[in-house]
């Protein structure tokens, strides 16, 4: 019992990060129309910069109660890169999908060796920084209090985008521009600013959720590649452009992934990939995706 | 208002506007009639901004529009509701025409623009909370108008706003545009069947292979050489 709750919760984990990652790159392909594979990039250099700021903190002498905060605010801090990455973009938008797609892995690359510039080739690791923040004990089960505050975290953001996008004038024209550019356009949009805001919220997201992983995985120079497969098995299984979509794509691949681990870690990838063959051969579009028009 | 002089737009290689001129005034209904393909749309989505000419001006309030991104051309005044409506499935009918108010402020308060908007077609008050994708397509045709008209602009483009839509809703599109123009709007129609045109109409341009080859009146008689490409295609 005990096992079987840890693997839900350790899915539901993972799912909660994957969930931030893959939300950015929903938002980004919703409205940019642009698959940008350096999500996981983003992602990575959220986990490294992460570590840096709370050392950085630690050394500040900020409680450790903090560091979550603190590990928050570094990703919405580094989403500021977003609108200079956002710039390059400019050369592709109107493009073959190729280009794109070859620009953003060309991006996971040059970030590659900024990660390596700066913290160096060997993985970091933050100290015992989740176990400070305790346990919750239910019965018999025990449940890091970390992993639960970053799945709260993560509940929390799903909701504030679905709100954003929803009730907000801001999100309206985006969900508007995402439809149809031409017309947002003919009707004062300034959609240069909208494609600069949104992928500025797409890095953040990435950033953040890098920098929530860090205290329970050590960030290595792997993470952006192994990040980009996984968070393409959500989108695919969720539907592209689809927040719905990325919501429960992560939750399936952070459960599928956790399963196989505990019971037979050969095949965490392979499980990931048998459900988006599914997927793909029954509903192709994704579990919530539009068919392409 | 508007004033065109000399347009000439080539697309992938083929001139499709070759050197038209043409003028709205404020509170005018100019008709730019021809067959399909003659350069109608192409027309509008220049004025728009969409297209670049190759030479020739398009002047609206002492401002060039040439070479201005079409946002721009928008918050100065130009409201455009194209051929196919084109209205967001994803937005409600309220959030559609709301949607001009957000991105052009200043002038006169959003309230106003929207209850205007309303007034010119009133059975979109109870559409208001329909999604976009929830019309027929008269409805989408007021929605896109009354959009356009949110923006509180000096001029509309309305392209074909007839085409397709059944003749029953037909009168009420037109005593919308009829509306529009005594608000004192310029508004620029495209039509491709000069017995379409409403009979309030200033003035009409006839346009054939991308050239403009009648200007005048509308009335019940007109050259051999107009009669012969304006009867919709008869």
């Amino acid at each position: 019992m005990t096992s079987f709750f840890d693997i839900v919760l350790g899915g539901v984990f993972h799912a909660a990060v994957l969930f931030l990652v893959a939300a950015g790159l929903q938002l980004v392909f919703g409205v940019q129309k642009i698959v940008n594979l350096a999500c996981g990039s983003f992602y990575a250099l959220g986990a490294y910069f992460g570590i840096s700021a709370v050392n950085w903190a630690i050394a500040a002498g900020v409680p450790p109660a903090l560091f979550l905060p603190v590990l928050v605010l570094s990703g919405i801090l580094l989403g500021a890169i977003g609108p200079f990455i956002e710039a390059l973009l400019l050369t592709v938008y109107k493009r073959d999908e190729a280009f794109q797609l070859l620009l953003t892995f060309a991006l996971v690359l040059m970030f590659q060796d900024v990660l390596r510039y700066f913290w160096g080739a060997n993985p970091q690791q933050l100290g015992d920084i989740a176990t400070q923040y305790g346990k919750i004990v239910v019965g018999t089960l025990q449940v890091p209090t970390y992993n639960v505050l970053v799945i709260l975290a993560s509940i929390a953001i799903a909701l504030g985008i679905g709100a954003f996008l929803q009730k907000t004038n801001f999100g309206r024209i985006l969900r508007a521009t995402a439809e149809n550019r031409e017309m947002a356009l003919a009707l004062g949009v300034n959609v240069r600013v909208m494609y600069a805001s949104v992928f500025t919220l797409g890095t953040m997201l990435g950033t953040v959720g890098g920098a929530l992983v860090v205290p329970t995985a050590a960030a290595s120079l792997d993470m952006p590649v192994e990040l980009v497969v996984e968070a393409f098995a959500v989108v695919v299984i969720g539907g592209l452009g689809s927040m719905r979509g990325a919501l429960v794509g992560a939750l399936i691949v952070g459960l599928m992934r956790a399963a196989a681990i505990s019971w037979y870690a050969e095949l965490e990838m392979l499980a990931i990939y048998l459900v988006v063959i599914v997927v793909l051969v029954f509903r192709p579009a994704g579990l919530f995706g539009k068919a392409v028009e | 208002m508007l004033a065109i002089q000399n347009l000439a737009v080539d697309i992938q290689g083929s001139l499709i506007l070759r050197g038209i001129s043409l003028e709205v005034g404020p509170g005018e209904l100019v008709c730019l009639v021809g067959r399909n393909g003659a350069g109608k749309t192409t027309t509008f989505r220049t004025i728009m901004g969409y297209l670049r000419p190759v030479s020739g001006t398009i002047g609206f309030r002492d401002k060039s529009l040439v070479n201005l991104p079409t946002y721009r051309i928008a918050q100065l005044g130009v409201g455009y509701s194209p051929e196919e409506s084109q209205v967001f499935a994803d937005l409600t009918v309220a959030e559609n025409i709301e949607l001009p108010t957000w991105t052009r402020k200043g002038g006169r308060p959003a309230k106003e623009r929207i209850d205007l908007a309303y007034d010119i077609f009133p059975k979109l008050r109870q559409y208001a909370h329909r999604d976009g994708d929830q019309l027929s397509g008269g409805e989408r045709k007021m929605v896109s108008i009354a959009r356009a008209l949110a923006l509180d602009p000096q001029l509309l483009l309305l392209d074909e706003p007839f085409e397709g839509l059944s003749p029953a809703i037909i009168p009420s599109i037109i005593g919308g545009i009829a509306s529009i123009q005594k608000l004192g709007h310029g508004i620029l129609m495209a039509e491709s069947n000069v017995h379409h045109i409403p009979e309030f109409a200033d003035r009409i341009y006839v346009l054939e292979r991308g050239e403009i080859i009648y200007q005048g009146k509308p009335g019940d008689t007109y050259p051999p050489e107009v009669m012969k490409v304006v009867t919709g295609g008869a």
